[in-house]
């Protein structure tokens, strides 16, 4: 029953995308941002379901089971402040800059701002390496979430999950995308406090879920003390900016009608963040007094719902957590099609000469390759979806004072925002082993590494550019202008 | 209104590090949250005020002017 529930979502799910087409225009516009015609409650929609993901419903749970409430302070709290800060700072400003040039993509507006080849060169692999990334971490959540529900095998569930949004973002394009992530968003809000409410009332209620996780060995869970260190805790505040670089929120902030569309999402995404984690977190919580400690922590969410609801409402509620996992794994399927085909294939490869239907062809055999890398890796993966995000986030926040200047600082030049990405790159892959390899989390004097990555790409881009000539005044001029 | 608002994000930062209770599990807030958590849910509503206020007094109203702007179709040059 709970599969077939989980089914018969997708197919809606499906029909939703195909209705969407009805208003598809043949254009590249709408292709890849839906004629920039999205409005405030959709722009909400998929910036806030693009950006939570399995890492916010499967990870939260997970890692709330393992250390605690403080896992609510590390990361929702935090982008409450800081996801609205890039949207108001970076999502507006590029939107502008976007509807005036053109741009369809993040590395189209680096291309120009910096008036540099090079920088997209070296920014289109380690981009692609981070949402690859990110792409795994729904992959391996989809997997866990439907063998803990449905008793398929882990495999089958990633591949399942991966064909379904493949179809309709190969189908639809952006306007498709945009429609599948303001339902399933609305699907994974509905279902999540659904869950909670479930969860909570086959546990007796609040009041003696709690008191019975305080008469448990786990009590100390409640608090953060032994569990987070002040300096750790302090540094996950610089992993949401990672929102700012996000190739995938750049390409739905480009979607918006008007500037002013954003103030909507800027204002609602901390209340929508608050909806979706606190119930996690809570669930997380309380699974410490009944589950072993030795649970996966992927596998905490789906045994929670599993043990606490019946077939039906498993099956809704799963529905729900894929419906989070599936509205952030679309709009990155639907961007690394959009770099390839926009910013590689055309520019360097084409020359004027590929068709329409060539070009869209080649982007979606390499969504398709990079989707299967995923896959692959997803079959060997044993970290955590929590571990796996915030490696993924501290490369993107990593890169985004790279981004600030070019919308703030006139003096910021292509040698230092090619340095600071070189440094972002070397850092980030010297201590990939050292954080995959460590069984807690990898700390360099008690902060999280994008600590000292940031601090080192911020200093490199600030050295650099100083001791290099600046801009062309051309360039200076088109961004700094009387309407930049 | 600008600093104001600049001066709430910065408190709100500030209180974020709630240094105060870290090793408390209670009191429970309605009964079941506890503290540290209750504190951080109140923060992320106090957020969304703080982000409105934001957007009603320091919008920059030149992004505005680009609401007639050009490219309707987001074509621009480039092509899929």
């Amino acid at each position: 029953m709970t599969l077939a529930i989980i089914v018969g979502y997708i197919v809606l799910l499906l029909g939703v995308a195909v209705f969407s087409t009805r208003f598809l225009k043949k254009t590249a516009g709408d292709f890849f941002l839906a004629s920039r015609g999205i409005g405030s409650f959709m722009l909400l929609m998929s910036v806030f379901g693009t950006t939570m993901t399995a890492f916010a419903l499967v990870g939260s749970t997970g890692k709330s089971f393992a250390v605690g409430v403080g896992v609510y302070g590390l990361l929702a709290s935090w982008s409450c402040i800081v996801h609205s800060l890039c949207i108001f700072l970076i999502g507006a400003r590029v939107w502008a800059l976007g509807k005036r040039h053109g741009y369809l993509t993040q590395l189209a507006f680096l291309r120009d701002r910096y008036s540099s080849d090079a920088l997209v060169l070296i920014l289109f692999p380690l981009v692609v390496s981070f949402v690859v990334v990110y792409v795994l971490m729904g992959v391996v959540g989809s997997g866990r979430v439907l063998q803990g529900l449905t008793g398929i095998s882990y495999e089958a569930g990633m591949g399942g999950i991966c064909l379904v949004v493949l179809t309709y973002v190969f189908f639809g394009g952006m306007r498709a995308t945009a429609w599948a992530n303001t339902f399933q968003t609305v699907v994974f809000m509905v279902m999540g406090v659904v869950a909670f409410l479930v969860i909570m009332n086959d546990l007796g209620g609040p009041v003696a879920a709690t008191e019975r996780l305080l008469g448990s060995p786990a009590a100390s869970k409640a608090a953060r003390s032994g569990h987070i260190s002040q300096l750790e805790f302090l540094s996950f505040g610089l992993i949401p900016l990672s929102i700012g670089m996000f190739p995938h929120v750049f390409q739905h902030w480009l979607t918006a009608k008007k500037a002013s569309t954003f103030k909507l999402t800027i204002i609602a995404h901390p209340i929508c963040i608050a909806i979706t984690w606190a119930p996690c977190v809570l669930i997380g919580l309380w699974a410490a007094a009944e589950l072993p400690a030795d649970t996966l922590q992927n596998s905490v969410l789906p045994k929670m719902v599993a043990r606490h609801s019946g077939e039906v409402l498993s099956g809704l509620i799963g529905a729900g957590i894929l419906a989070a996992i599936m509205s952030s794994m679309d709009s990155q399927f639907l961007c690394l099609g959009s770099l390839f085909t926009n910013d590689i294939v055309d520019r360097y490869f084409g020359k004027g000469e590929l068709s329409d239907s060539r070009k869209v062809l080649l982007g979606r055999v390499f969504v398709i390759l990079m989707v299967a890398l995923a896959f692959v890796i997803g079959l060997f993966n044993t970290s955590g979806v929590f571990k796996i995000g915030v490696w993924c986030f501290t490369g993107f926040a990593s890169l985004v004072p790279m981004v600030f200047a070019a919308l703030y600082w006139k003096r910021s030049n292509k040698y230092g925002a090619i340095a600071s990405v070189l440094s972002v790159a070397a850092l980030w892959l010297y201590f990939l082993p050292q954080v995959l390899g460590s069984g807690k989390s990898f700390l360099i004097a008690g902060m999280l590494p994008v600590t000292v990555i940031t601090a080192v790409s911020t200093v490199v881009l600030v050295v650099v550019t100083l001791v290099t000539p600046p801009p062309g005044q051309q360039t200076v001029d088109k961004f700094f202008g009387s309407r930049g | 209104m600008k600093v104001v608002v600049a001066v709430l994000l910065v408190a709100l930062c500030l209180l974020h590090h709630d240094f105060w209770w870290w090793g408390d599990t209670r009191p429970l807030v309605l009964g079941f949250l506890p503290i540290g958590l209750a504190w951080h849910v109140g923060i992320s509503f106090a957020t969304a005020i703080v982000w409105w206020l934001a957007t009603m007094y320091c919008w920059p109203h030149g992004l505005d002017d680009e609401e007639d702007g050009p490219n309707e179709e987001g074509g621009g040059g480039q092509s899929a």
